[in-house]
């Protein structure tokens, strides 16, 4: 399948990959997964204390089009407020990446990774 | 045309449709549940597939030959369901209750296991080691063992319907695992 440039530009130049320390208390960890195509993403994001995304990084083990939805997701998270963040949808991110049908549902696991990310910095401040 | 051939492709159609494919197990005349006799399994479909093959009908109608390809197509999709253990695990879960073919899972403990598998894939492919991809294969393959055994334990008991669906996702994803290992072993032979 021909991937669009904008996909290609990430695939090939993924931001923000890398890892950070799950257990730090200004960190939120997202790990998500896709059964049917195996894909595995992992999001996390560091909060400052007025709830602002200081730092996004992200490992994703899947398809151009799954590596590119959450190497674009890092990047729209940082400078965003936690509850900003939450509202990114997938298929602003589908639009913004020109992914084919068959292909939206890594819009979607990037998405569901940022809410997971979101969730488990909130638990850990006892917000939720 | 002739009769003898139209008739007995017609009785022959009709017994297929009575199957109805409504219980894949059924149809090959298995018990269900996870473990099955794959002999069996084999050893049935290559006798009905005889019956159903299209070539048998070519004397026949137009409609019944059109019939006899689609019940031929349904044949081989049971059969690939019940062969795939994966496959099976998904179609015991389906007969049971609606599941989604494309999910968001976050199986934590698992993932972690996944992300950990991946990364030391990509340093076995670097590493180009045969001896330590055959250990790694080893592990999955042990892993693959746990995950079918306790399967088809939950899969019996309808209380334990989420962890099942659990268990046949993360079936799933070892499936990905083995691919991407029969991958880097054919990089690896050449």
């Amino acid at each position: 399948m021909a991937y669009s440039d904008k996909v290609l530009d990430h695939y090939e130049n993924p931001r923000n990959v890398g890892k950070m320390d799950a257990d730090a208390p200004d960190v939120g960890t997202g790990m998500v997964g896709a059964p049917a195509c195996g894909d595995v993403m992992r999001l996390q994001i560091q909060v400052s204390d007025d709830g602002i995304i200081q730092d996004a990084k992200f490992k994703t083990y899947g398809c151009g089009s799954a590596i590119a939805s959450s190497s674009l997701a890092t990047e729209w998270m940082k400078g965003k407020t936690i509850d900003e963040a939450e509202l990114i949808k997938n298929t602003t991110i589908a639009e913004e990446l020109a992914l084919p049908p068959v292909k939206i549902h890594c819009s979607v696991l990037a998405e569901d990774a940022i809410k997971a990310a979101v969730r488990d910095y909130k638990q850990k401040k006892g917000l939720i | 045309m002739c009769v003898a051939n139209a008739v007995a492709a017609k009785a022959s159609v009709c017994s297929m449709t009575n199957t109805e494919y409504a219980d894949y197990f059924a149809l090959f005349g298995l018990q269900s549940g996870f473990f099955i006799d794959d002999k069996a399994l084999a050893a049935t479909y290559r006798e009905l597939a005889k019956d159903a093959h299209p070539d048998r009908f070519v004397n026949a109608s137009a409609a019944q030959q059109r019939e006899a390809v689609e019940r031929a197509a349904q044949l081989n999709d049971a059969f690939q369901t019940l062969k795939s253990p994966t496959q099976r695990a998904l179609y015991l879960l389906r007969q049971q209750a609606e599941l989604p073919e494309e999910t968001t899972i976050e199986d934590g403990e698992f993932l972690l296991q996944q992300m950990e598998w991946r990364e030391q894939l990509e340093d076995l492919q670097e590493q180009a080691d045969l001896a330590a991809l055959a250990e790694f294969v080893r592990e999955l393959k042990q892993a693959r063992s746990a995950i079918d055994h306790a399967f088809a334990i939950c899969i019996e008991d309808s209380e334990q319907r989420i962890q099942a669906e659990r268990l046949a996702r993360r079936m799933q994803f070892l499936d990905k695992m083995f691919y991407e290992v029969r991958q880097l072993e054919e990089r690896l032979d050449d």
